[in-house]
């Protein structure tokens, strides 16, 4: 019997009864064939690769990357809380050095879940990834982490939770958003005044196949994480970029996918979306599940696999190669001033206009950071939407100063007394204080 | 009547017994050369005070393919394997004629790549052409749909019908050992199962034999099995890998038998070399998620949870440093049982758990004075005092088997689950009582008692609890169910039943066509099973989508034949009643 080069603790959580609705992608028959193929592979029986129960995040662990509104109970259900809580399991099973890896094979998804949750989009309510990151922190102390999305559809949940914050860099590779949902993630958008260059998007056209992932891995991805140097590597591994998946247009092949894991050798795998059920999930989770444990993954090779009609255009090679030239760039020698948002008085505001496609709800957020020198900042957001009136929500950052923490008391102590805000929630990282308000 | 024979390690344990109680009871000596002598020097014993005509049925408990396995007496077996995409099947060479065949099926069942028939069949002529008589058919997903394993099974000429060239004694087709998806395992357990079949069949053809012979023709004889259950005869014939490690089953099979246990409770069989815990929850014994490893290899053959650690009567006294331990080596017998009564102790005379037991009072066995004369001697050269070392020493025994039982008991709590409602309702489970029984169980139980701060229970019979086991154990089956009604099709994999099933098939029809199935084959083969002993262990429904429309459910159902006993002995006295 063979063995895990590295270790390996596994989080397979097919949640078999939960579903958005019947015949949603995002339904109970999601993972079932996943775990099929993974049993009757025996993956659990190779000596170093296990399997592990995931845990249930709690209103805390989520209050520590969202604002929700009305409150946490409203917004997630219980299979996010335990797709969050799978996500934690397997950072602990790294941090405690019970395995070298981890892959939290959970449902559902969460990389489009922004700072504010209202609801559900892109299939999504709570920031798998983010919840994790700020468990991290606060429990071990993490401080440098890359996210690498490799999800087909932009992480824009993700890259919103990170915009202001410099020491998480975050990558996504996804399909060019002016094909595919959600139509954001050009490469101009490369975060917030505090850390530009800490977002990388690497818009891919369609048809994208195996050669241009490992391309872009290998020209983009790999120096600009030697650079960064980060403790841990984080990969939302999204699926949907499998040539058979219904929602999308890329070309990525089972193998494709493992070879990029080989290279990128995240510590922590989180599966994202990925909608080919029958034909590309069970080979591509198989794939990466062998590649992040250092075992022979030649022989995966999904059934409808064929060479030339899933070969890349050479035409799209070319204009690969140019992204390959000039996005590098981004982070080596990031522009000056963010392309969106401005600053008024000592605060740097953004105004932003969101949908939730999953629940039909309207948002328009003004977010606005406290231009503190000392500490990340005070963050102050104001939403309103056409399920929530005004909502407030007030966070005293991890390592803030005194003066910013000081200023969060007093605003959120203001903002209950004279403004009409129907919902405030006030997260104070520094005391680990969380408060609701508006019940 | 019933007859139960447990042919041990050591010894070979026989009772008869009734509901009236035991009637008559053997121990002898295991002969690990000859094992049909042990049986026959057992079943002697038991026929000198019980009539052959009473007995009914014969229960039968053997290490046989085991030691077959352990000692290489196994025969070279012809391993057809398609493994298909996903991990190659180099990984799990079994055995030298180990042929991979091209062809796939994948996990809906259907054939995405088609068995090279031609391939098979100069495989086939290879394995022949070295005498190979024996063939296991392997392949991945089998247990979704059987085609490739069946085509191979006729290339072969199953069930030893002769072929043009020359046919096979037998064969094992990888989807007839069950539903469950592992092809590893199911590709070990066929190896096993081929390797073991010769002897396994000319050591039954001689019980039946010596049965004969004692008058016992009209007997009916079941082979006991690791869950914690019994076979027929006639059908281990045909698996005999499922008679791997009953040793341990009747052990607890026996408690059951003896003790009327009805919450969750931790069973101690402690033995010579090793102690065995088992873990029972609302009184039933909890059988193991995955299959028994034989040798290096996990195999699907089911098995009650058992955990054995190195610490028994006869494991050795060690001190380190200033920590006294047990175990886990065995230095042969204890002084107790080793030097005769007014001999003297032999040079570096290392005492045992026994001993210690003896040196504190707890029990008197065999040669007490030599125990604590051995303590003393021991005890002295680490300058420690007597009977310090002795109490320490059964203190560490205790201490170790309770670890080793919360770390079983955190193993099955901790164990994956699936679904949103398992793992927010899941029941943790707490053990309210000890149960022990083997050698020094008595000796131990106060011990233990205060370890676990448990009410323990030590039975009457303790002693012979396996062959009391092993007489009434039920017969247990098991199966798995696979349907799905876009295709139209059920599968039973182990009754190589397929049949076709109208789009409106339900999982409550499934439910009651696997319980159908699986009581409708015990019938066949003439055992009685209780319905109310047959149960439905897993039952899921998916709906399958394609582009937004539902095209059919995915139906899994599992139900088996609870373990269990013919009845319980539970207040009678050695006598009977």
């Amino acid at each position: 019997m063979h063995e895990a080069k590295n270790s390996l603790g596994i989080i397979l959580f097919p949640a078999f009864d939960w579903s958005i609705s019947p015949t949603h992608p995002e339904r109970e028959e999601r993972l079932l064939y996943t775990q099929d193929q993974l049993m009757e592979e025996g993956l659990f029986d190779i000596e170093g690769v296990d399997e592990h129960k995931p845990g249930v995040a709690t209103r805390e662990d989520v209050e520590r990357a969202h604002f929700c509104f009305p409150e946490v109970e409203a917004v997630a259900t219980r299979s996010h809380l335990v797709a969050a809580g799978g996500t934690i399991t397997a950072a602990d099973l790294v941090m405690t050095g019970r395995h070298k890896r981890a892959f939290a094979l959970v449902r559902p998804p969460g990389h489009h879940a922004m700072k504010v949750v209202h609801g559900s989009r892109g299939f999504c309510s709570i920031n798998t990834e983010a919840v994790m990151i700020e468990h991290l922190r606060e429990k071990y102390g993490v401080k440098r982490i890359a996210v690498v999305d490799t999800d087909c559809h932009h992480g824009d949940g993700t890259q919103d939770i990170y915009w202001h914050d410099p020491d998480v860099l975050f990558i996504s590779l996804h399909q060019d958003g002016r094909t595919l949902y959600p139509g954001t993630g050009f490469p101009t958008d490369c975060g917030g005044p505090g850390a530009l260059g800490r977002t990388i998007n690497i818009p891919l056209p369609p048809g994208t196949g195996d050669e241009g992932y490992l391309m872009v891995m290998q020209r983009i991805v790999l120096p600009i994480l030697r650079d960064f140097n980060p403790e841990l590597v984080i990969n939302s591994a999204g699926q949907d970029n499998h040539f058979t998946d219904p929602i999308t247009n890329m070309n990525l092949t089972a193998q494709g996918y493992a070879h990029m894991t080989e290279l990128l050798a995240p510590d922590i795998a989180v599966l994202e979306g990925g909608y080919a059920i029958q034909g590309a999930l069970p080979y591509v989770n198989l794939g990466i599940a062998l590649s992040l444990a250092g075992l022979d993954y030649s022989g995966v090779r999904e059934p409808a696999y064929d060479a030339v009609k899933h070969g890349q255009r050479p035409q799209l090679a070319e204009y690969i190669e140019r992204l390959c030239d000039t996005i590098p760039d981004v982070y080596f020698h990031p522009p000056k001033e963010p392309a969106d948002g401005f600053v008024s008085g000592d605060w740097f505001v953004r105004h932003k206009n969101i949908y939730y496609d999953t629940d039909g709800i309207t948002e328009a957020q003004t977010e606005e950071l406290y231009l503190c020198g000392a500490c990340r900042g005070l963050l102050k957001i104001i939403s309103r939407t056409t399920k929530n009136p005004a909502c407030l929500g007030i966070e005293i950052p991890l390592h803030a100063c005194d003066a910013c923490r000081s200023l969060g008391y007093s605003i959120y102590e203001e903002a209950q007394v004279k403004e009409g805000f129907r919902y405030a929630q006030f997260i104070n990282r520094r005391d680990k204080e969380y408060v609701r308000h508006g019940f | 009547m019933y007859l139960g024979i447990d042919v041990g390690g050591t010894h070979t344990d026989a009772v008869a017994l009734s509901e009236a109680g035991i009637a008559a009871q053997v121990k002898v000596k295991t002969d690990h050369a000859d094992l049909l002598a042990s049986v026959n020097q057992a079943l002697a014993g038991i026929l000198k005070t019980v009539s052959p005509k009473d007995v009914r049925q014969l229960n039968l408990s053997t290490t046989l393919s085991t030691n077959a396995i352990v000692q290489g007496t196994t025969e070279d077996v012809g391993m057809l394997v398609i493994p298909g995409p996903g991990i190659g099947a180099d990984e799990f060479m079994l055995c030298r004629d180990y042929f991979v065949l091209p062809g796939a099926i994948d996990h809906r069942g259907s054939e995405t790549d088609r068995l090279d028939e031609g391939a098979a069949r100069s495989a086939i002529e290879a394995c022949r052409a070295k005498g190979v008589r024996v063939f296991g058919c392997v392949g991945k997903f089998s247990t979704r749909n059987p085609l490739h394993e069946n085509t191979l099974g006729q290339l072969l000429g199953q069930k030893g019908a002769p072929t043009a060239d020359g046919g096979s004694d037998f064969v094992t087709l990888g989807h007839e050992l069950g539903g469950r998806l592992n092809f590893p395992r199911r590709l070990a357990t066929a190896y096993f199962n081929c390797a073991v079949w010769r002897v396994f069949n000319a050591f039954a053809s001689a019980v039946e034999k010596s049965l004969a012979d004692l008058g016992l023709a009209h007997v009916r004889v079941n082979t006991l099995k690791a869950d914690g259950g019994t076979f027929p005869l006639a059908q281990a014939r045909r698996m005999p890998v499922q008679s791997i490690f009953s040793g341990p089953a009747a052990s607890v099979m026996g408690i059951i038998a003896l003790c009327d246990i009805t919450r969750d409770s931790v069973i101690l069989d402690i033995g010579g070399t090793t102690t065995d815990i088992a873990v029972f929850v609302d009184g039933q014994p909890l059988v193991e998620n995955d299959g028994i490893h034989i040798g290096s290899h996990p195999t699907l053959v089911r098995a009650l949870k058992v955990r054995s650690i190195g610490i028994g009567g006869d494991s050795a006294l060690n001190v380190l440093a200033d920590a006294v331990r047990v175990g886990p080596n065995r230095l042969g017998p204890s002084l107790a049982d080793s030097v005769p009564a007014g001999a003297g102790l032999p040079a570096g005379a290392r005492p045992t758990l026994i001993d210690a037991l003896n040196a504190t009072g707890a029990c008197s066995h065999g040669n007490v004075d030599a125990s604590r004369r051995g303590l003393a001697e021991f005890a002295a050269l680490h300058s420690i005092r007597p009977e310090v070392l002795a109490a320490s020493a059964v203190e560490a025994a205790s201490e170790a088997i309770y670890k080793a039982t919360q770390e079983l008991l955190s193993e099955i709590n901790d164990k994956p689950v699936y679904t949103i409602h398992e793992l927010l309702e899941g029941r943790r489970v707490a053990p309210g009582r000890v149960y022990l029984m083997g050698g020094p169980a008595s000796a131990m139980k106060e011990a233990v008692r205060q370890r676990f701060e448990l009410f323990t229970v030590v039975p009457e019979h303790f002693e012979v609890a396996n062959a009391i086991g092993a007489a009434l154990t039920r017969n247990t089956a098991s199966l798995e169910l696979f349907a799905d009604t876009e295709r139209g099709v059920m599968f039973i994999p182990a009754l190589r039943h397929r049949e076709n099933v109208p789009r409106t098939y339900s999982l409550e029809d499934a439910k009651r066509d696997a319980m159908n199935h699986m009581l409708g084959h015990l019938s066949e083969m003439g055992v009685f099973a209780d319905r109310d002993n047959a149960q439905i262990t897993h039952a899921t429904s998916f709906n399958m989508v394609d582009e937004g429309r539902t095209t059919g459910r995915n139906i899994r159902v599992k139900c088996q034949i609870k373990p269990g006993v013919a009845f319980v002995l539970t207040g009678t006295s050695a006598g009977g009643r």
